[in-house]
């Protein structure tokens, strides 16, 4: 009787879902096969083209992967010397760019009722023209940074329409030039290498997440404190700042100076080096001398809130140190003596011998590079005047991110008619009264040239999937319209044509021309007229130092339309998705607020709220925010699509889509419409005060906790452990277990009568948590994005994560219903990142369980996931130790994947349907990928012929995946350190394939060589 | 102890029909006529029943994402609720099978009513592991079948073992109930017209009341009863192997099978009581269920309570002197974490509560018993919840640490469930004597025959 009512349940279900189904079938549409089979494509064989990441000015270069037309990955060209074939988080969910939902299909015009309405190429270019024609002299051209041929053809177009243009990026760097003008005579950014430095002090240049290359820094920086080959720990890092960033978790040591007193301490410290260095022969040493007058280590140190001894502790380390270098504060400690503070850093950088070394100052570039906020003031004032007629705006959103105070929006108003060249929908195209959509990256032609020597092509690699049109045929279009010189053919011919100097077929498959070229060293110019430093007053009153510091993944607010980006936890706090301000213990509970709760903080220039994330990583005197959210337009850039991509039902916590409501809050409102004494744009210095609304907001955060409760999860070992490791182990503080418990050999987990045991070594001494590897799991697997209401939930998919843990740990917490990390402490640094994918155990606690067999151990050791085998029982995923198992709890596969989303899915993996469980496999696809060929000739899969997408990723190396049963490959090599090699909770005889090595401690002492 | 003799005179006395009795008319009465507040409660079930059934084909629809898991709790209150109906289901083959081979003549008044909550509750229970699947459509890879593509299931999941052990405890359950009802069928049968007659008639397989008829009846009861005696302990034992077989602090643990029959058995003596309390006023069964048969379950609730007792006092024991930091930390959490307030809960009611059985005066208060065992019920309850929601939450790698909260879908079909075991309940109500009147004249013969000596 049971079962037959569970059949009859069954049946009823049965009848209701089908029922469903049938009422909305889709309607029938054909599959037509290839005719005639394109050149170049065989289906099922993926097509690889070379190309150029446009995410931020670095310009790695890519290789592009593509399925049957589609581009669907995107990795680092092994062939670029900048990337070296690695490529950063932003740049893996930059694919996604081509397949948003938030595109704009065809050209947009303004229409009588105020709302964006589609248009035509023809009708749109011909009003354009029309007003162009009569605006001469009164256009503007404000755009990013571009590549030379787009630059190039903006050029002639600004000639052609007699109009002014004028560069604009958010973060232009702009002290940085100008500071490194000062001193040398040379308005360009300098190229930094940690490689060539054995100290390094950090003043808050965040170089290895928002840094000019944060891919190469992150790659140099690991190889520059390689444990395994340098005893001594390598080069060491000195951070300063009031907030524990993301590079700051990589240093030795963190002094976590006050906001705003970067100026202090870098005119201090190049004091000291000036007086113990002198200045070189040919040097005004009387303007020195005057330019660092204001300089005192003393003052420095009360305006960090530092000891002084602590500070000249450091000045000492840099003056004994073989090859030190000062990195400059980056956008986020970019006061108002910005350009100053950059000019005394380089000053002392070139005095301690680091220029041409660790920083490389190359010829400046000219009219490419971003112009400074003092010019953009000058736009807005003829725009407010009513003296622009046209304003031209592409790859750029100025709406968003240029402060309100500036009154940008205001502005726009009174020109005649904006225009945008945006792909996607942004604010500022929201506003536009003609929209011009270009191709994405994916879709375009173009180049760069990040430096010397190096030349990057940008190509497509799929025809525009929307009716777009590339921004340099726009223009050229139109500037033929106006009678100008315009160069000859499409944008294309235009690229090509600059590239006629080399073998451009050659060019294209390379990814562009790479030469190592001499940099002709720089010498001090010293020109330091209106710099100097003065002790200066923080403007407003409130009660805390407001850092805004841009987000690590959305970096000027430009990722914030890539879903990936917004649920990759932030590496340091991991939080998902929305705003937060961050504040001490010690200052929340003294407005009583905890996490969650909104506060209101405002400035002379504005107010925000957001929620509360309290973490003993900052300064009591310091709030800092994220740069980069709240966004009012966009799918995912803004709550539009928030709760659509959840199912369509959104759970108890969820909202309904949104649309125009911003997603967290624009810190970018609190700061000032200043600038520097250069005119460059001013983002820190402001001070906040924070009043509490007694609302709750709850934030999406992926780790509650960072402790580890000495369950040696995150091992470390310190030098002395390393080097007395076989005459005196046992004697640091728990990093091993003398005698691991049920050691075993995980080369003997899979079949013994076939070849391969899959393996994987992580080397968490190298990781330094930037999550790229997260990233390209994201987009290799399929996996879905779940949308902030789930991420709070706790359901985000991902297969890889970075744990993030402080120290040892201990037995404290775990009681509250949901808490937060609060093991850092101010000025201590002993953060462990440790990347959890699973880890393909040799008797994985999941294949026991699941009564379907759908989870299994198969032949090569790997962990198998047969998802349509899959019946949804979870109980894998719970005794899943390393609970690294996701489940379907909605249906992701087809609902996540929005509108032309689908197209960027990897064939090779299947897409999850509702109800099943997923996890890692070290990318089998990856695997059987290399197996047919391999087959084919005769062999067996070479070492290094797979890469897992983690692996492939990692700027750091840090990741090796490989064979475990032969004893010459790369992955037995990288784990056979027994001194820092470690299994995850190996006392549970899980027998997991994954080693990791053990951080290691440098000890801060040993720094100051 | 013996029920009063003026009561076995009176129920044996025949005074309209020939071939009836006091015991008949009186237990066959609630199956007669039109009372308002049955239907009332009947209809209030179905309503229940039906308001779940739309919230299940909504989840079913939508997906488990309407439930309220969150990393890394992947099992909630369905599993939660699941142990529950499957403990409750315990009390009526322990009433019928071991009772009945150790002779314990008292279960005769009780039995009839603790079978039919064994068979709803196990299919209660049962729908439950159903409906919690991913993939409901799917549920049939769960069964070795013979197929094509020789896919097999995994006999080491003790998920498979629970598939067999609930059909089988099913099965044996329903046996055990209808071979029980078979006689009074019979005597149904006799007593109706029409429709209802037809139906009587089919049902009672021929039902003479002859002598090798009784004489195979109590035979298959009797083997009934030995085959079902270790499926009591079985079931159970083998529902708590889903957790004790796991790597999961706070569930790996040897004490789990012993454990949990105790607690099953506790938790389904409860619900007996909770059940025949209102049975026995409404239908004025007051002959029938005396404070003799409540004192004799209130003496098996303290039992069991204590054994449970013992088995909490155990685990904590052994997190602790296993020196194992993720076993104590799960305990230690379990006690004074997030979800302290189930886990005191559980004990008081579990534990705490049922010491006052101590007191004769106490177990044949029936309204005392009545609130006492519906305390019982909601500490059962929360025995399952702290084990599987406390354990999952707070496993061994601590960065992911999560929290379970319940969804307004999760409640919908756990008020659902409540709701499908009484529309069960009360259709038995209508249908059957909730007393099996051949055991009670068995019973009163005996005691009219031996003058109340037992």
């Amino acid at each position: 009787m049971s079962e037959l009512d569970r059949r009859d349940f069954l049946k009823l279900v049965g009848v209701g879902a089908g029922a469903a189904a049938t009422a909305c079938a889709e309607p029938v549409e054909k599959l037509v096969p290839y005719v005639e089979q394109p050149e170049a494509i065989t289906p099922g064989i993926a097509v690889w083209y070379a190309s150029t990441c446009t995410e931020c000015p670095a310009a790695c270069g890519l290789h592009v992967r593509t399925r049957e037309g589609r581009p669907i990955k995107l990795e680092g060209n092994p062939d670029h010397p900048i990337n070296q074939g690695k490529l950063c988080g932003r740049g893996q969910a930059s694919l996604g760019r081509t397949y948003l939902p938030d595109r704009y299909p065809q050209p947009m015009v303004r229409g009588a009722g105020g709302s964006l309405e589609p248009s035509t190429w023809d009708d749109a270019m011909a009003q354009l023209a029309a007003k162009l024609d009569s605006a001469r002299g009164r256009t503007w051209i404000l755009g990013g940074t571009v590549g030379p041929s787009l630059g190039g053809v903006i050029d002639q177009f600004a000639v052609a329409a007699g109009a002014n243009r004028i560069v604009y990026e958010p973060f232009a760097h702009e002290a940085l030039r100008k500071g490194t003008e000062a001193v040398f005579g040379v308005a360009s950014l300098p190229i930094f290498d940690p490689s060539q430095a054995d100290l390094i002090i950090d003043l808050g240049s965040d170089f290895l997440s928002t840094g000019l290359s944060p891919t190469e820094n992150a790659r140099q920086y690991a190889d520059a404190r390689n444990v395994n080959t340098d005893k001594t720990g390598g080069t060491r890092m000195i951070s300063f700042g009031p907030r524990l960033n993301f590079t700051t978790t990589s240093a030795d040591q963190w002094i976590p100076a006050k906001a705003g007193s970067e100026a202090a301490i870098a005119f201090a410290l190049a004091k000291a080096v000036v007086a113990a260095k002198g200045t070189p022969e040919g040097v005004d040493a009387a303007g020195i001398q005057r330019f660092l007058s204001g300089a005192n280590m003393a003052q420095a140190a009360t305006a960090a809130g530092l000891e002084p001894s602590e500070l000249s502790a450091v000045a000492e380390a840099l003056l004994h140190a073989k090859n030190p270098v000062i990195l400059p504060p980056g956008v986020a400690y970019t006061g108002s003596q910005a350009t100053s503070t950059v000019a005394a850093v380089m000053l002392a950088n070139a005095l301690l011998g680091a220029v041409g070394k660790s920083l490389v100052v190359p010829p400046a570039t000219g009219t490419a590079d971003a112009a400074s906020f003092a010019d953009l003031k000058v736009l807005v004032a003829a725009m407010k005047a009513g003296r622009v007629d046209v304003l031209l705006i592409h790859d750029s959103n100025p709406v968003y991110s240029l402060p309100p105070e500036l009154g940008f929006t205001e502005a726009l108003g009174k020109v005649g008619t904006v225009v945008s060249f945006a792909s996607l929908k942004d604010e500022t195209a929201d506003s536009a009264g003609l929209v011009l959509p270009d191709h994405t990256p994916m879709e375009s032609w173009g180049d760069s040239a990040p430096r010397p020597g190096i030349r990057s092509i940008v190509q497509p690699t799929v025809r525009p999937l929307l009716d777009t049109r590339a921004l340099g045929d726009s223009l050229l279009e139109l500037g033929r319209g106006l009678g100008g010189a315009m160069a000859e053919g499409s944008f294309h011919k235009v690229v090509e044509n600059n590239w006629s100097d080399v073998n451009w077929r050659q060019a294209l498959a390379q990814g562009g021309v790479f030469s190592e070229v001499v940099i002709e060293p720089v010498g001090i110019s010293g020109d330091f007229a209106g710099l100097g430093y003065s002790a200066s007053s923080a403007s407003g009153k409130g009660d805390f130092a407001l850092v805004a510091f841009p987000h690590h993944f959305l970096g000027d607010g430009r990722g914030a339309a890539l879903p990936w980006l917004q649920e990759i936890p932030d590496p340091v706090t991991k939080l998902q998705w929305n705003s937060w301000v961050e504040m001490s213990f010690e200052s929340a509970k003294r407005l009583d607020v905890g996490f969650g709760d909104v506060v209101e903080v405002e400035t002379p220039s504005g107010k925000i709220e957001a929620s509360v994330f309290p973490r003993g990583g900052i300064r009591d005197d310091t709030i800092a925010v994220p740069i980069g959210q709240g966004h009012s337009v966009g799918l995912y850039a803004s709550m539009e699509g928030e709760g659509e991509h959840g199912g369509w039902i959104h759970g108890p916590i969820g909202a309904e889509g949104q649309p125009g409501v911003a997603r967290g809050a624009n810190v970018i409102a609190l700061l000032p419409a200043t600038e520097d004494e250069m005119g460059g744009r001013v983002w820190g210095g402001a001070q906040a005060s924070v009043t509490k609304t007694g609302r709750f907001r709850r934030l999406a955060l992926s780790q509650w906790t960072d402790n580890q409760r000495g369950r040696e999860l995150a091992q470390s070992t310190s030098l002395a452990e390393l080097a007395g490791h076989g005459s005196d182990h046992g004697g640091g503080h728990g990093a091993h277990h003398d005698e691991p418990p049920h050691t075993f050999t995980a080369a003997y987990d899979a079949d013994p009568n076939q070849p391969y045991r899959w393996g994987m070594v992580i080397d968490n001494d190298r990781c330094n948590g930037c999550s790229a590897c997260v990233a390209a799991c994201y987009v290799e697997n399929n996996i879905p994005v779940v949308g902030e209401t789930q991420a709070i939930q706790h359901r985000d998919m991902a297969w890889i994560r970075i744990e993030r843990y402080v120290g040892d740990g201990d037995l404290e917490g775990g009681a509250a219903r949901r808490p937060v990390p609060n093991r850092e402490k101010l000025g201590e640094l002993d953060i462990r990142y440790i990347p959890m994918p699973c880890q393909q155990c040799g008797a994985a606690p999941c294949e026991a369980v699941c009564p379907t067999l759908a989870t299994y151990h198969n032949k090569e050791g790997l962990n198998g996931m047969v998802y349509n085998r899959c019946a949804g029982t979870r109980y894998c995923a719970n005794n899943c130790v390393y609970k690294v198992r996701r489940f379907n709890y909605f249906d992701y596969g087809n609902e996540n994947f929005p509108g032309m989303l689908g197209l960027m899915l990897n064939p090779d993996v299947t897409v999850r349907q509702q109800g099943v469980m997923e996890k890692c496999t070290f990318c089998v696809q990856r695997i059987e990928g290399a197996r047919q060929p391999a087959k084919d000739e005769g062999r067996e899969i070479r070492d290094g012929e797979v890469k897992t997408a983690c692996q492939q990723a990692c700027p750091t190396h840090a990741i090796t995946f490989g064979n475990l049963r032969d004893d010459a490959s790369k992955v037995v090599e990288a784990g056979n350190h027994p001194e820092r090699s470690y299994h995850l909770l190996q006392e549970l005889n899980t027998r997991p394939a994954i080693t990791y090595l053990a951080q290691v401690t440098r000890d801060e002492n040993e720094g100051n060589h | 102890m013996a029920p009063p003799a003026t009561a076995v005179a009176d129920s044996l006395a025949s005074p309209e029909r020939p071939r009836d009795s006091r015991a008949n008319i009186d237990i066959m009465a609630p199956t007669h006529g039109v009372q308002w507040p049955y239907f009332l409660a009947l209809g209030a079930a179905v309503l229940g029943v039906l308001q779940a059934l739309a919230v299940l084909l909504y989840q079913t629809y939508v997906g488990l994402g309407v439930a309220g898991y969150q990393q890394p709790v992947f099992w909630g209150v369905y599993i939660v609720t699941f142990v529950f109906w499957i403990g409750i289901g315990h009390a009526g083959t322990l009433i019928s099978a071991i009772l009945f081979l150790f002779r314990a003549k008292w279960r005769n008044a009780v039995n009839r009513g603790a079978e039919a909550l064994t068979v709803f509750a196990v299919i209660t229970a049962a729908l439950f592991p159903i409906l919690h699947l991913g993939r409901i459509w799917k549920l049939y890879f769960l069964i070795p079948y013979p197929n094509q593509r020789s896919l097999w299931v995994n006999f080491k999941s003790p998920l498979l073992w629970d598939v067999f052990a609930i059909s089988t405890y099913a099965s044996i359950s329903i046996m055990f109930f209808y071979v029980g009802l078979i006689p009074d069928i019979a005597i149904a049968r006799d007593r109706a017209t029409g429709v209802k007659k037809a139906i009587y008639t089919v049902l009672a397989l021929g039902w003479q009341g002859t002598g090798p008829q009784w004489k195979a009846h109590s035979r298959s009861v009797l083997h009934l009863s030995g085959l079902a005696t270790p499926l009591v302990l079985s079931v159970h034992s083998i529902v708590s192997w889903d957790f004790a077989m796991s790597i999961v602090p706070g569930w790996h643990a040897t004490i789990f099978a012993p454990y949990f029959v105790a607690g099953a058995v506790f938790g389904g003596f409860a619900m007996v009581i909770n059940i025949l309390i209102p049975v026995r006023r409404i239908f004025r069964l007051e002959r029938y269920l005396t404070d003799y048969h409540f004192e004799n379950m209130s003496r098996f609730i303290l039992l069991t309570s204590t054994i449970c007792g013992y088995a909490y006092a155990a685990e904590y024991f052994i997190a602790w002197y296993s020196g194992v930091e993720y076993e104590q930390t799960s305990f230690w959490l379990r006690a004074f974490g997030p979800y302290w307030v189930s886990t005191w809960c559980m004990i008081t009611f579990n534990v705490i509560f049922p010491q006052l059985l101590w007191i004769k005066k106490l177990r044949t208060n029936l309204p005392f018993l009545f609130v006492l065992c519906l305390f019982i019920n909601l500490g059962m309850w929360f025995e399952r919840y702290v084990i599987i929601i406390t354990s999952l939450s707070r496993e061994y790698i601590s960065g992911s640490w999560g929290l379970y909260v319940i969804s307004p879908v999760e409640l919908s079909v756990l008020a659902g469930s409540f709701c499908w075991f009484s529309m069960w309940f009360l259709l038995f109500l209508k249908v059957f004597p909730v007393i099996a009147i051949t055991e009670v004249k068995e019973l009163e013969i005996h005691a009219r025959d031996h003058g109340g000596a037992h």
